[in-house]
């Protein structure tokens, strides 16, 4: 009798545990859909909805979305790409009618997750949400040999709040131009903190070749690592996100020379751009989705719509300026092509030196 | 802000959501394979749309239950839960098999607790002082740093020192394997891009204990000893007596401060913390002997200090807005998203969110004490399942458990090579903790030894007093380390030559 017991506890933590077992898979479905631990529950809930709501998909021109959706995020939960593409899933899951799953597969800056479903499955059914930074500068950098034209491009749908150059609050230089003046006149002992390969590698890059500057290159790490490296006094200027350093700018520690974005984000208008220095040193980090090269054009022009459609509203205004200091930035798939081509081209002449 | 803080957490939902993620956690945390990291990477999403403090007080939740968890298959299965508790085992497993199971599990998480709660009374008193001390270590001292925590094996290992290095130089070169730290270049990735993010500590973990375990076990099948290890089932309260429980008051204040120290530094994290912990307790104790032979010191140093650690790593991130490990950077992710940005003026503009935090971690340290104190004795049923049907089934979760850390099978081959590797290195002898040591320890040694050579130029190591004291300190333990190990094994030869001179002299008179 025990051992029977026993046995059935065993059978029941087994299908417990299997079922726990499918999460670590960090496959969650967008956040709306998901109470807690429903995961299983959705896929179910999927066919129900999408019988219910195919009129809804039959907006969306001649592709129809009648299954579950996979959008592959090429970066970790937490941050900036992981947000903007599971906050971009759950209004899509509203406006298509069928589920939409995100699921991270992280490492080598995005090069992981794109290189496993460049050639993944072309129904129309599996995208990829990354940043333009991360796709046109592994490219640049020699990471991987592909670039934008390795997919189908479906949207651009946002833009980051920005890389920022910032120094302690007491240096001696308030513009870009002021710190290349002084590493100048002091070669190799003003440390700039950079992460090598990445973004801020090509920055530093940039500054080296076409703005003449002379600083001790020193990698920093991530964006956290370079903070601590600055605060603590380590490196005397380094490139951070605009959000990661506002608490510092505002309280007087820090200061931000400027912004690598074209032009500053809309609610943080008074920043002078990089580019008015050295005109090449532009870094416009957008958030993209790709679909794996050979994917149905309609089922890409459906996605790009519903995208447009989601993206026009206040509610996802009011996201984009609480998260990112930007107002929504979307763009149709030609003029999404345009946009990585114009971003690759420019990655691409930096290549002779980085 | 503070009443506002208590008043967000003290609310019905919150509370609930905060018992439902201390009991995930702790499930994650026991099962070989899933992690703290993995509880709070799947719930981090669901968390967006919640309130700040509610999903805040959800993702600590996650967090206190998912190191505290480690310790029941530490104890039970002799295979660590997450890395933090790897040491729990060296103490914990031994009191199981001498039948103490539940005394081994009540010490573990009533330590857990104390080690939390004064992780967070440090985190509430001392966050300012502390905050300076996190910004003085850049890449000299951390350099030092990871030398000296390397110089710990010798002390880990015991009499037998060139086998530990043997292990611990090679999980520092298995964490050479993929996209180098600085410039990226491939190494030892044979053309795979599943290569290029290198080993994960997750798979190597898994491979070193619980696939080594199972075949250990598998040796012992046909030699018919019972299935099953009995265990003292009756449980009164937390399984041991007041009395031993406040003599290890001093082990776990001095194992929670070491875990506190090292939760502040970001990057080593609860699987270091708890083995040097382990170490300093031993090497302190007026009897290291007895050490590894299922006592509780053993565990309460490795359990007090990994929770305490936990306490250490929310200095940094809310003071500065900096991850120590992977699951505070995704806790950093989880406030931003909130429009709390953790850093100098989060007092000032997020005051309620961080008392909340505070309040949270309060509470879960409760509930897991709670839920774990309540479930020992279910937990204790788990060593009546005959281990033939336990062990595959441990196995089948280390294999979700590998796949589930990065969505590649890929892993799970690294992690049966890992096993098969790990049986190799038991069957000579050769310890398999250091490796985990090496393999943590290596890359923060490589990648900072790398960042030194940069900066050296413009700022030579002479500024740096924490890299200079670190680095006499390392010196000096290797000299005392390998004298008292050359000591005891010339006592042991001459014990040997003395017996052997009586044995032939007593031959001799026959």
């Amino acid at each position: 009798m025990k051992k029977v017991l026993a046995l059935t506890m065993v059978a029941a933590m087994t299908l417990g545990l299997a079922a726990c077992g499918s999460k670590p898979a960090e496959t969650t479905a967008a956040p709306a859909a998901t109470t807690a631990a429903a995961a299983e529950t959705t896929a179910a809930a999927a066919e129900t909805q999408a019988a219910a709501e195919t009129e809804a998909a039959a907006e969306a021109g001649d592709f129809k979305f009648d299954k579950t959706v996979n959008v592959y995020i090429t970066h970790g939960a937490g941050g900036d790409t992981d947000y903007m593409a599971r906050m971009l899933s759950q209004a899509l899951e509203q406006e298509l009618g069928v589920s939409v799953v995100c699921s991270n597969v992280t490492g080598s800056n995005g090069a992981t997750c794109m290189q496993q479903y460049k050639d993944g499955d072309t129904d129309g059914y599996t995208f990829i949400a990354t940043n333009t930074a991360a796709l046109t500068g592994n490219e640049a950098t020699g990471m991987v040999d592909f670039g934008y034209d390795a997919f189908e491009p479906v949207a651009i749908y946002g833009i980051q709040s920005g890389e920022n150059l910032v120094v302690p609050a007491d240096a001696p230089y308030d513009t870009l131009a002021d710190l290349i003046e002084a590493t100048k006149a002091n070669p190799g002992q003003i440390k700039l903190g950079i992460s090598t390969g990445g973004g801020v590698y090509i920055e530093a890059c940039v500054l080296t070749n076409l703005g003449g500057a002379q600083f001790n290159l020193i990698d920093a790490g991530d964006g956290a690592s370079r903070l601590t490296a600055l605060l603590g006094g380590e490196v005397d200027a380094t490139s951070l996100p605009y959000s990661t350093a506002a608490d510092y700018i505002e309280n007087g520690q820090l200061k931000s020379l400027c912004t690598l974005l074209s032009k500053a984000p809309t609610l943080l208008p008074d920043q002078p751009a990089a580019s008015e220095t050295i005109p090449e040193l532009v870094i416009d980090t957008m958030y993209a989705v790709l679909a794996p090269k050979g994917t149905d054009p309609a089922a890409v022009k459906a996605m790009n719509d519903a995208i447009l459609k989601v993206t026009s509203t206040d509610d996802w205004k009011q996201k984009c300026n609480d998260y990112s200091f930007q107002d929504p930035f979307v763009l149709n798939v030609d003029d999404t092509i345009a946009e990585l081509k114009n971003q690759r081209d420019l990655f691409q002449s930096f290549k002779p030196f980085l | 802000m503070l009443l506002e803080g208590l008043m967000a957490v003290m609310q019905p939902v919150t509370i609930f959501l905060i018992a439902v993620g201390v009991a995930v956690g702790i499930i994650f945390g026991s099962i070989p394979g899933l992690t703290a990291t993995m509880a709070i990477v799947m719930f981090l999403p669901a968390t967006y749309s919640m309130s700040a403090s509610q999903g805040i007080s959800m993702l600590m939740a996650l967090y206190i239950g998912g190191i505290s968890g480690g310790l029941i298959s530490a104890i039970l299965l002799n295979i660590p839960g997450t890395p933090s508790s790897v040491a729990t085992c060296f103490d914990g497993k031994p009191m199981a098999d001498k039948g103490e199971a539940g005394k081994a599990l009540g010490t573990g998480v009533v330590f857990s607790f104390i080690g939390t709660l004064i992780g967070i009374a440090i985190l509430i008193v001392l966050t300012p002082v502390l905050c300076d001390f996190a910004l003085k270590f850049q890449a000299y001292e951390y350099c030092a740093l990871a030398i000296f925590s390397l110089s710990m094996v010798i002390a880990l290992t015991g009499h037998d020192m060139p086998k530990g290095l043997i292990s611990a130089v090679l999980g520092a070169l298995l964490a050479t394997a993929g996209l180098a730290p600085i410039d990226s270049k491939p190494r030892f990735t044979f053309g795979l891009f599943q290569m290029n993010n290198g080993f994960a500590l997750l798979v190597l973990l898994i491979g070193l204990f619980a696939i080594s375990e199972v075949m250990a076990y598998a040796e012992s099948v046909r030699k018919d000893q019972g299935f099953t290890i009995e265990s003292n089932a009756k449980i009164k309260g937390a399984g041991f007596s007041l009395k031993e429980g406040i003599a290890q008051i001093p082990n776990a204040i001095v194992s929670s401060l070491i875990g506190v120290g090292i939760g502040i530094l970001p990057g080593i994290g609860g699987g270091v913390s708890c083995m040097i912990s382990y170490t300093v307790s031993k090497n302190t104790s007026k009897h290291p002997q007895l050490y590894g032979t299922g006592i509780m010191d053993g565990v309460v140093a490795s359990e007090s200090a990994n929770n305490a650690t936990i306490g250490g790593a929310m200095i940094p991130l809310l003071a500065l807005g900096i991850p120590g490990d992977a699951c505070t950077a995704m806790l950093l992710g989880g406030l931003q998203v909130h429009n709390v940005a953790p850093g100098p003026l989060i007092y000032e503009k997020n005051g309620a969110v961080v008392y909340a935090i505070f309040f949270a971690m309060i509470v879960s340290a409760i509930f897991m004490m709670l839920f774990m104190l309540l479930g020992m004795r279910f937990f204790i049923a788990v060593l009546k399942v005959p281990k033939n049907y336990l062990l595959p089934i441990v196995l089948v979760l280390c294999g979700i458990g590998a796949i589930g850390n990065a969505n590649m099978v890929f892993d799970t081959y690294v992690m049966v090579g890992f096993g098969l590797m790990s049986y190799l290195m038991i069957k000579s002898k050769i310890p398999t903790v250091p490796m985990i040591l090496g393999f943590i320890l290596g890359p923060t040694f490589e990648t900072n030894l790398r960042r030194v050579s940069q900066l050296a130029s413009s700022d030579p190591f002479y500024h740096h007093p924490i890299f200079c004291v670190l680095m006499i300190a390392t010196i000096l333990v290797v000299i005392f380390s390998v004298r008292s190990n050359l000591k005891e094994a010339k006592r042991a030869e001459a014990e040997e030559l003395a017996a052997e001179a009586a044995a032939s002299a007593a031959a001799k008179t026959e």
